[in-house]
């Protein structure tokens, strides 16, 4: 114990009454759904993918927002945002705008769209900071221009994963357009996260 | 304009439009203390979801909201050791003039270029809408800025070589 | 200014003030060369008499590469015995100065080139055991050289530099001239190696430059330089070895003279355009910044008139 400077401790951290340890379970609501495992997920991921393949992209990701597993654990989420990109991915640009209406525009649409636009900003900042991880100093030695030019337009080729992005951003604008900034405050103040 | 620019650009307005609602709020740890939550960290309640939004693997941009204030990151696209030192000369230029851009951070949080730190006096004092187009132009001036010093560089460098090569001949 | 001037161009002006006729006048200048070279201008006999020394950080080395001999050739019945505290000493006697223009100026340019003579030994003796081996090789088939010849020359290194030297190493169908330069800081380094990659493909890509030096760099000593004794282990990766390949065409005794003038300048000219280029992308960011701000600004509310008149025309501000 000698060795711990004690100037160095966070004692707020050690009082229960401090607001560092405010009880954050107390901000979400009662009605929270059953916790979920990452096998429930997997179930609900073939059937999304059942009715994915079956034509009905609509369906698929109506289902997919309606069992978005709010109260399971980080695996089970995981799972889930899988699933959600899939479907999103699986959906041709032109069908976008109709699909959402589809989805968002009947009973209960305005929390399926809250809920896709949590998917959305899960599925930019998971990818992220994985794979992120830029090394600064790749090579040292010259790296050889096939004699020509070592002289490139930066914004040709996208990084990795530029592709996935692009079809989550395609899917925001598409959503901002559709339910305005409201939805994006939402994702930032609700604490069911998905 | 490239094609995912666009849309990246437009994710970035809307989610900072929604970002940029803040309160005053003093200090529920110390009397008399007004500072901007996003920083101080002492009360999680106060703090949002942070929101990612990303174009690729190499820019992206991080919100994270608070009740009076909200940090906004940027990572600029680095592709080459180029950049990487350009891009780091740049921001620190401009860090080191943090006192006039009084919303940049002076030091930007870890694995990003570059940070904003917006409180509600800035909101107050400030139009809303501007300040997100000035962080939008930022963006694109930055990329187009890197672009246009490595171009320069390399074609400094052809010119130079040749011109010292060219007596030998 | 792209390329350096080979001599010194404050000498030259100042020689040249002195010949034009002037009255005479007492000088006591010292003048600054790049590698670290300082020249001392003065007049410590007599008005008219001009004593210029030179201060080479590697004067031993060059003496021993036959720098003495060259000297001798180049400033024969104008050389003094050395002033304290330099290596070299000649002296003009404004009095006895040559009678035409022409050759008044060109001692003028030789005595400006002070420098580039005494850093010329290396290089001539190293030009010089070319010709020689090429004339040795030329008897041999490829195969069947001796040791010797197919290797070359020993490597002759100066230090010209607190930590940068120059390697001169003769074959017999080429000479090479390594440099090595050290880069202070991270920018630097990134700099050269675009300005080097570009001074490598340069060759390669412009047709006109075919016949010029091959330029080859790498980040540790090439193989010319194993067991010599002083290169550094690259372990440290601050060091650049830039080697430059003459081909006989520049070896040649008309083409000799430029060729070594012109290849001493490349450690200068190279760092000079480095920082010249940093200087021109600060200002650049610079004028970037400035533009941010502005934008920055346009965020704060105009000011709405502040000033009101009231119904009797007297003026006064709304407290704001």
């Amino acid at each position: 114990m000698s060795q711990i400077n004690y100037r160095t401790i966070n004692i707020d951290q050690l009082d229960p009454e401090s607001s560092v340890n405010f009880p954050m379970e107390t901000l979400l609501p009662a009605t929270l759904p059953q916790p979920e495992t990452s096998s429930d997920a997997a179930n609900v991921a073939s059937q999304v993918r059942q009715l994915l393949r079956g034509g009905d992209a609509e369906g698929a990701l109506r289902h997919a927002l309606d069992t978005a597993p709010l109260g399971g654990d980080d695996r089970a989420k995981e799972v889930h945002l899988a699933t959600v990109i899939e479907v999103l991915q699986g959906i041709r640009q032109g069908e976008m705008t109709r699909v959402l209406e589809g989805v968002c525009g009947s009973d209960g649409g305005a929390e399926r769209a809250d809920c896709l636009m949590k998917y959305i900003y899960k599925g930019m900042s998971s990818f992220g900071p994985s794979n992120g991880a830029r090394s600064p100093a790749k090579s040292v030695s010259p790296q050889s221009t096939g004699g020509f030019s070592q002289i490139q337009g930066r914004n040709l080729g996208e990084g990795g994963g530029g592709q996935q992005m692009s079809v989550l951003l395609n899917w925001h604008e598409k959503l901002v357009e559709l339910t305005g900034t409201g939805s994006i405050v939402r994702v930032m103040t609700d604490r069911r996260t998905v | 304009m490239s094609q995912s620019l666009r849309p990246y650009l437009q994710a970035v307005r809307s989610s900072l439009t929604a970002a940029l609602a803040l309160s005053n709020f003093a200090s529920q740890t110390s009397e008399r203390h007004n500072v901007p939550e996003i920083e101080a960290a002492s009360s999680p309640e106060l703090l949002l979801n942070p929101l990612t939004i990303s174009r690729n693997d190499t820019e992206r941009v991080l919100i994270e909201p608070s009740v009076n204030s909200v940090r906004i990151s940027l990572k600029v696209k680095q592709a080459d050791e180029i950049e990487h030192i350009l891009v780091h000369k740049f921001t620190r230029f401009l860090t080191q003039r943090a006192e006039s851009f009084f919303i940049l951070r002076r030091k930007p949080i870890e694995g990003y270029d570059i940070s904003f730190l917006v409180t509600n006096y800035h909101t107050e004092a400030l139009l809303k809408h501007k300040l997100v187009d000035f962080i939008l132009q930022f963006m694109e001036e930055v990329d187009k800025e890197i672009s246009e010093m490595k171009l320069f560089l390399n074609a400094r460098a052809r010119f130079v070589a040749e011109s010292f090569l060219t007596p030998f001949d | 200014m792209l390329l350096l001037d080979y001599q010194n161009v404050l000498i030259q002006s100042l020689l040249t003030e002195r010949f034009s006729g002037a009255p005479p006048a007492s000088i006591d200048q010292v003048v600054s060369d790049f590698d670290g070279v300082t020249f001392h201008l003065s007049t410590p006999e007599s008005k008219t008499k001009i004593l210029v020394s030179i201060h080479v950080k590697c004067f031993k080395e060059l003496v021993q590469y036959g720098a003495q001999a060259v000297l001798e050739r180049e400033y024969g019945p104008y050389i003094v015995s050395p002033e304290p505290g330099y290596d070299f000493s000649v002296q003009i006697d404004l009095e006895n100065l040559p009678a035409e223009q022409e050759a008044r100026e060109e001692l003028i340019m030789k005595l400006a080139l002070l420098k580039r003579n005494a850093m010329a030994a290396p290089f001539e003796r190293a030009f010089d055991e070319f010709a020689e081996l090429a004339e040795e090789a030329s008897r041999y088939t490829s195969e069947s050289a001796p040791q010797g010849v197919k290797e070359g020359g020993e490597v002759m290194s100066i230090h010209y530099r607190e930590e940068e030297a120059i390697y001169i190493k003769a074959s017999h169908d080429r000479v090479t001239v390594i440099f090595s330069t050290v880069f202070r800081e991270e920018t630097d380094r990134i700099f050269g190696k675009v300005f080097l990659q570009e001074f490598v493909d340069a060759r390669r890509r412009v047709v006109t430059l075919q016949n010029a030096p091959q330029v080859l760099f790498r980040n540790t000593p090439p193989l010319e330089l194993e067991g010599v004794p002083g290169v550094e282990n690259a372990s440290e990766g601050e060091m650049s070895y830039v080697t430059f390949v003459l081909f006989p065409r520049h070896l040649t005794p008309q083409r000799r003279y430029d060729s070594i003038s012109h290849i001493q300048t490349f450690r200068d000219y190279f760092h000079y355009h480095i920082k010249a280029s940093k200087a021109y992308i600060h200002t650049r960011m610079r004028k970037r910044t400035a533009d941010f701000l502005q934008v920055l600004n346009r965020a704060r509310p105009e000011n709405e008139e502040r000033e009101r008149k009231t119904a009797s025309g007297r003026t006064f501000r709304v407290q704001s």
